[in-house]
């Protein structure tokens, strides 16, 4: 069978009308039992085989095709009486108290309604939805008193929910609804808001209940033979019977009050067959007492057919496990386990050019490692190659065929972390088939997948097609992504050690031999000519700076100021002791250190250029070897902390004390002046809160100022000592930690907050029964004077674990909330796109933005979020002058 | 610095880290079983046959074999064979038939879930070496059951204090009203009683079985204090509060005796009903279900319109900011329910059902005509299985899941910490931020750090290493003490 192509255009909801449903019925259900004793279904029960077939061997009734072919057909229940449509009684609501009792009109004058009629050809022209003025007519006509057409008087219409309609005193049946309904001049119903080409008012109030096939509620059957039914058939069950008792009642001429309890039954057994959640109606249970899954319920919620079958699906062809770090592997590639590699498969085409290889793989079979999984034919048969009896196969392979064979090295799969909050959450990497049982990758691509190493596990797709390959390979390879689309600098970059190691190697006086430099770059796989050495007092060395420009391409240019950067307000530029200034001429770098700024990711300058002048590829190799060399160079130098590099000398302490004490104190004052009624108060703030804010600021200021305290003696002892602190190394260069991490540790933990404001809560006046009430002092409210070197008092520990808390609480909260957030923007900005003319338009192609992001810009090709970089620009040209002039 | 540590292990020493469990459990058996027999002292039934409890006995734990032999095994073996290491409950009952009582009969009721190292397990009081010679680990706290082989431990719930009046300010429909909440508590029942102040100062008085608010000048009067100045009297002499009092004594001043006022009710509660019935139900409710913490007799009536008056006073003292909302996080609002008590509210239920059954059975018995005897009536699998299962599931009376749990045995000190677990009822998918966050109060009670993370961070608590509990004072001991310093008792005036 040949598949025509076609091109959904559009999708038109209707209503089903009574004579469509009798058409599109295969069958009229009259009977409620589904098998007769020989366990066969009966004809006209539920289980009519003109409905389909879910038995194996079995043909349909209607159509000849077995299980599979079948998609099943509908059948019919003709109702004794009509019954409301619980979907639509809220709509029928509002028209019933729009139209008039009598004629059915519309009530409204003839000319209102042509207005209304050109409002809305007008808004459909221009595709707009013309609801709210269908909303605002028929408010207008329930006001209506009177009919304009034949002056009957208008009664109050009551919607008793869910399913009843009260006309004053009278209840009105779902007979005298449909009535009124039938009676709307299709003039009137179109201007109400019916595509008449699909519903009719009336249509919303049944008279024939479709019946859906069988394949959509199989009944399955038990070990012991038994068979249980689906919860919709059962449902169904239940609407026949009463259906046929209401039709038996009817014919033997039952007293009125027996046909309207049987007849509510009925709109009872249809209500909760199409929702079993109506509220105010009694869910319809199943025997065990467990409420029915019905219609709505198979398609609402997170378990949904939506959510679970449409919006999400299983794969095959994917494999999942926990991922361990490699920094031996290129940024784009993945470590595979040989057992996954063995399970998953990439179908080949054998020609004649390949037939060889693929043989080999095929005798291999399915247990040898480059093998193959099964063989598949040109009319699709497939063949496992999970036995021994590969022989036979081997030799009827031919071009044509299709061969599934193992995942090999430098194939491309696509490697995903969740959640996947973003596009780089899922890229293409190169497989690399290696031993033991856990997915492996390079730590550079950590902070796009935001992956650490504490149990997390990643899943792996193996690619199926040659497009989706080709896309892949050209869309979502790793370093196609080093650029972030959110901020336009690059998310993929090196963490921790790799920072820190280039920092201690490019540090001013880190010197390294001629043999110490070689097997640097020989364990970074550099394979560049070492440049002439530094001359000093005859010795001869090199420099970091001149193993690392080693890596860069022969004609950058540029210059910034890195990490460690101190901000002073005169900048000394080149001859900067620090090295905070960067200078790369001609490939070369000639002042500065490599740090955070240099190929940090979210930081990297350096590494961003190059993404941006010399393309992804470069920027791959780049940040591979850099990666390495810095690694090797960190492991050369030595590097390691501990509980010492917190240690302050006594001077410092006593420093740190007296901040503490005279914060402290002038908490006091401000208190007191609170309390005398001579503190000043900020605009926009009661007394109170200008004495909160003002106390959390001294305090947040003490704490800053003994941080600084810290910091400058931790720096001044490294110089002493000859010995620069470790943690100190982490914190300025950006590898780990910041300086407020320093200063918790080292000098003070400061003010613990919840909720942004000192601690509050508590005893009557007074947090603890420790203080006293009223004391609105530092300590009182959860200001920790110790640091964690020092360790806390147990009044501290507890405002801290107070503090703690509150962190804990708000992750666990903010993710399931994050998670609903997400959910809601991506169904709200799932089907824009920016089209060929720049414009970003919806599928009706209705514009949305007349560039992308009002400027048109790809933020992944912007120098962090700006288009045009102007001085970027001028010193490039500057840069490019001054390399002449040197030259 | 003084050490602490001896103060510490003799603290240990003398109150293992599951005491409470025990203690609690230990009260269940001793006083409380006796309790939830004597509020039902007696089964009548519709066939002149009634049937009088006395003293309930549970003896030490045993099981039943096959062959009828009954042994009193010791917990391991329990585990070991997947039994259910349970204590057999007995009660005396007499029956009288036509006011002629009968020979009192020890009938075996069901079997009571028996508590490692409780005073009916079979390792109560044993030393060391004993333990180790029973199979048992002698450093095991105890204070779980163990059901069908597998060990169950009953999860400490953390309540809001019942019969206590909390004050709080709410917004509904945009507007501010304040509310004092108490949930009265009587046996099992409990009652949640609200006095509402609305904006215009009305107050009105909601309680369970009564649809909407009662006016509360309506409900005084209905109590019995039918003057204006007797509605005053219970509430407060300062003249802002009296003025809103007087402004909702205007409201009804048609409503003039404690009858007019019961008719109010009556049609409140049983519209469409008989005037008779409406009346009989209007004093039902009145009695059953307002503040039964109180009482539910007709002369408790008077001391309900003063605990009212307490209410409408604290909420017009809110109301005009003289006091502020009570803090529903702060511990000495929170009340923890031991296996005691959860053992208590699921025998109450699971006799109750016993008592519903024997009744059942003795009417069976006269109906086809035979002698009607207790032992027969009596199906002790009724009361067994009831509790059984509840323990074996977790889902516990009232529709509360995940009660008990399997003893998590990763290690001791997992162990431990499990039987150290206070569950807060509040649901884990709503934020709950105040709840969730470490209160002061909960210092020395509640540890600062033990919580999980995710969902339940915060309301899965773990008590503190030194953390003791005080369970309360019997009240009747407690007031004769209390008239002799020279508290007025609340009477009836004219």
């Amino acid at each position: 069978m040949r598949i025509i192509p076609k091109r959904i255009e559009k999708v038109k909801f209707g209503l089903l009308s009574p004579d469509y449903i009798r058409k599109i019925a295969e069958s009229k259900i009259i009977t409620a039992d589904t098998y007769d004793e020989d366990g066969y279904p009966i004809e006209g029960g539920l289980m009519d085989p003109k409905l389909g077939v879910v038995d194996p061997g079995l043909k349909c009734k209607t159509c000849g095709g077995r299980v599979g072919e079948c998609p099943g057909h509908f059948g019919r229940i003709e109702l004794s009486r009509p019954v409301i449509h619980v979907g639509y009684a809220k709509a029928i609501n509002k028209i019933l108290r729009a139209i008039c009792r009598k004629c059915g009109r519309l009530l409204l004058p003839p000319d209102k309604i042509e207005e209304y009629r050109k409002n809305i050809r007008k808004y459909r022209k221009v595709g707009r939805n013309e609801d709210p003025i269908v909303e605002d007519l028929l408010k207008n006509a329930k006001m209506t008193k009177r009919c304009y057409y034949c002056d009957e008087e208008q009664e109050e219409i009551k919607f008793d929910k869910p399913t009843t309609f009260i006309e004053g005193k009278n209840r009105l049946s779902p007979t005298d609804v449909r009535e009124r309904l039938e009676r709307i001049t299709d003039e009137d119903a179109e201007v109400m808001g019916f595509d008449l080409e699909v519903a009719r008012p009336e249509w919303m109030v049944l008279t024939v209940l479709p019946v859906p096939p069988v394949t959509v509620r199989p009944s399955i059957t038990l070990e012991s033979g038994e068979r249980s039914e689906d919860d919709l058939t059962h449902k169904l069950v239940d609407i026949l019977r009463i259906n046929q008792r209401l039709m038996e009642n009817i014919e033997a001429g039952a007293p009125q009050l027996i046909i309207e309890d049987l007849w509510e039954l009925l709109q009872y057994h249809i209500t909760t067959y199409f929702n079993n959640e109506v509220a105010g109606v009694p869910p319809a249970r199943h025997r065990s007492g467990r409420p029915l899954k019905t219609l709505t319920q198979r398609l609402k919620g997170k378990e949904g057919r939506f959510r679970s079958n449409l919006s999400g699906k299983r794969v095959n062809f994917s494999a999942r496990t926990v991922i361990s770090p490699d920094p031996n592997i290129s940024i784009n590639e993945v470590g595979v386990p040989e057992l996954v590699a063995r399970e998953l498969t990439i179908p080949v085409r054998v020609t004649p050019q390949n037939i060889e290889y693929v043989k080999k793989l095929v005798k291999n079979g399915s247990r040898i490692y480059p093998g193959a999984n099964y063989v598949e034919r040109p009319d699709g048969s497939r063949v496992s190659l999970n036995i021994k009896r590969t022989e036979e196969i081997i030799e009827k392979i031919e071009p044509g065929w299709i061969v599934h064979r193992h995942l090999q090295d430098g194939d491309i799969v696509l490697f995903n972390r969740q959640p996947s909050l973003h596009r780089m959450s899922i890229m293409a990497h190169e497989v690399r088939v290696m031993p033991y049982k856990t997915f492996r990758l390079n730590l550079c691509v950590c902070p796009p997948y935001n992956a650490d190493f504490d149990g997390d596990e990643m899943n792996l797709h193996a690619i199926q097609g040659e497009e989706a390959r080709a896309e892949a390979r050209v869309l979502m390879r790793v370093q196609e992504q080093i650029l972030s689309p959110r901020f336009g600098g690059p998310i993929i970059g090196g963490i921790h050690d790799y920072i820190s190691g280039a920092y201690l190697m490019t540090r001013p006086g880190v010197r390294f031999t001629r043999e110490e430099a070689h097997q640097l770059l020989y364990a970074a796989g550099i394979t560049e000519e070492l440049p002439d050495p530094i001359v000093e007092n005859g010795a001869e060395f090199y420099t970091g700076l001149q193993l690392f420009s080693l890596l860069l391409p022969k004609d950058i240019n540029l210059t910034y100021r890195a990490k460690i950067c101190k901000k002073h307000e005169v900048c000394k530029k080149e001859d900067c002791p620090y090295g905070a200034y960067v200078v790369i001429r001609n490939g070369e770098i000639l002042s500065g250190v490599l740090d955070e700024k240099s190929f940090g990711a979210f930081a990297g300058e350096l590494l961003d250029r190059i993404v941006k002048d010399y393309g992804t590829d470069a920027a791959r190799e780049f940040l591979d070897k850099a990666t390495k060399l810095a690694i090797n160079g960190i492991t050369k130098i030595g590097f390691s902390t501990g509980i010492d590099d917190e240690d302050l000398t006594t001077e410092a302490r006593e420093r740190i004390e007296e901040i503490l004490d005279n914060a402290e104190k002038k908490v006091e004052e401000l208190i007191e002046a609170y309390n005398e009624g001579i503190l000043e108060q900020l605009p926009g703030r009661t007394l109170e809160e200008t004495l909160e804010m003002r106390i959390m600021q001294t305090l947040s200021e003490a704490r800053d100022k003994t941080g600084n305290i810290a910091n400058e003696y931790l720096e001044k002892s490294s110089e002493e000592l000859g010995r620069e602190n470790s943690a100190r190394i982490m914190a300025i260069s950006g590898a780990r930690g910041s300086l407020l991490n320093l200063t918790q540790m080292a000098a003070c933990i400061g003010q613990q907050a919840v909720r942004g404001e000192r601690i509050m809560r508590g005893y009557v006046g007074r947090t603890l029964p420790h203080f006293k009430r009223g004391d609105k002092g530092a300590r009182a409210k959860g200001f920790v004077r110790s640091s964690y070197k020092k360790g806390l008092d147990p009044l501290e520990y507890f405002f801290h674990s107070m503090g703690g808390r509150e962190g804990l609480v708000d992750t666990a909260v903010r993710t399931s909330q994050s998670g609903y957030m997400q959910r809601r923007l991506i169904n709200a900005l799932q089907d824009l796109k920016v089209e060929y003319d720049n414009t970003v338009r919806d599928t009706r192609g209705i514009i949305v933005e007349f560039a992308h992001g009002e400027d048109g810009a790809d933020p992944s090709r912007t120098d962090w979020g700006k288009v045009v970089n102007v001085s970027k620009i001028i010193h490039s040209i500057v840069d490019q002058r001054e390399s002449e002039n040197v030259s | 610095m003084i050490d602490t540590k001896p103060v510490m292990r003799a603290f240990l020493k003398k109150r293992e880290l599951v005491r409470q469990h025990i203690d609690s459990f230990n009260d269940f058996v001793e006083n409380r079983l006796q309790q939830i027999v004597d509020e039902t002292k007696e089964i009548e039934t519709d066939v002149g046959v009634t049937v009088r409890f006395g003293k309930i006995e549970v003896e030490k734990a045993e099981v039943i074999e096959a062959d009828g032999a009954r042994n009193r095994i010791k917990p391991f073996e329990a585990r070991l064979r997947n039994l259910s290491y349970f204590s057999p409950i007995y009660l005396e009952m007499t029956p009288i038939k036509d006011d002629q009582e009968g020979e009192t009969e020890r009938v075996k009721i069901g079997m009571l879930p028996t508590m490692i190292k409780s005073k009916i397990c079979n390792l109560y009081g044993l030393t060391r070496e004993e333990l180790i010679e029973a199979g048992e680990d002698p450093l095991d706290p105890g204070g779980y059951f163990i059901v069908n082989g597998s060990e169950r431990a009953l999860v400490t719930i953390e309540d809001l204090a019942p019969n206590k009046i909390m004050l709080e300010r709410t917004e509904k429909y945009n507007r501010i009203t304040e509310v004092a909440k108490v949930f009265s508590k009587r046996g099992g029942f409990r009652a949640l009683v609200t006095v509402e102040r609305d904006k215009e100062g009305m107050i009105g008085v909601s309680f369970p079985s009564v649809p909407g608010n009662i006016p509360f000048v309506i409900l005084m009067r209905a109590l019995g204090v039918e003057t204006d100045q007797g509605i005053v009297n219970t509430i407060s002499d300062d003249p802002e509060i009296i003025q809103t009092i007087l402004e909702n004594l205007e409201e009804f001043l048609e409503v003039k005796s404690s009858a007019d006022a019961m008719e109010i009710i009556g049609k409140k509660v049983a519209a469409g009903q008989t005037r008779d019935y409406r009346l009989k139900r209007a004093e039902q409710v009145i009695d059953r279900y307002l503040l039964p913490h109180i009482g539910v007799e007709p002369e408790d009536r008077i001391r309900k319109a003063y605990y009212l008056g307490r209410m409408v006073l604290r909420v017009l003292e809110l109301a005009l900011g003289r006091r502020e909302p009570d803090d529903k996080d702060h511990y000495a609002n929170k009340r923890l329910r031991l296996a005691g008590d959860l053992m208590e509210d699921l025998f109450r239920v699971a006799f109750y059902n016993l008592t519903r059954d024997i009744k059942y059975q003795l009417e069976r018995a006269v109906v086809r005509g035979k002698e009607p005897s207790v032992q027969t009536a009596v199906r002790a699998d009724v009361l067994t299985e009831r509790i059984r299962h509840a323990l074996a599931t977790g889902n516990w009376v009232g529709g509360r899941a995940g009660v008990s749990q399997l003893l998590d045995r990763t290690n001791y000190i997992s162990v431990l910490s499990h039987l150290r677990r206070a569950v807060s009822p509040l649901s884990r998918s709503q934020p709950h931020f105040e709840a969730r966050d470490l209160h002061p109060t909960q210092w020395g009670k509640i540890c600062p750090s033990e919580t999980p993370e995710g969902p339940n961070c915060g309301l899965v608590k773990n008590l503190a290493l030194a953390c003791e509990f005080s369970t309360g004072y019997d009240e009747t001991l407690l007031l004769p003490k209390l008239y002799e310093l020279g508290v007025k008792k609340i009477q009836k005036t004219g």
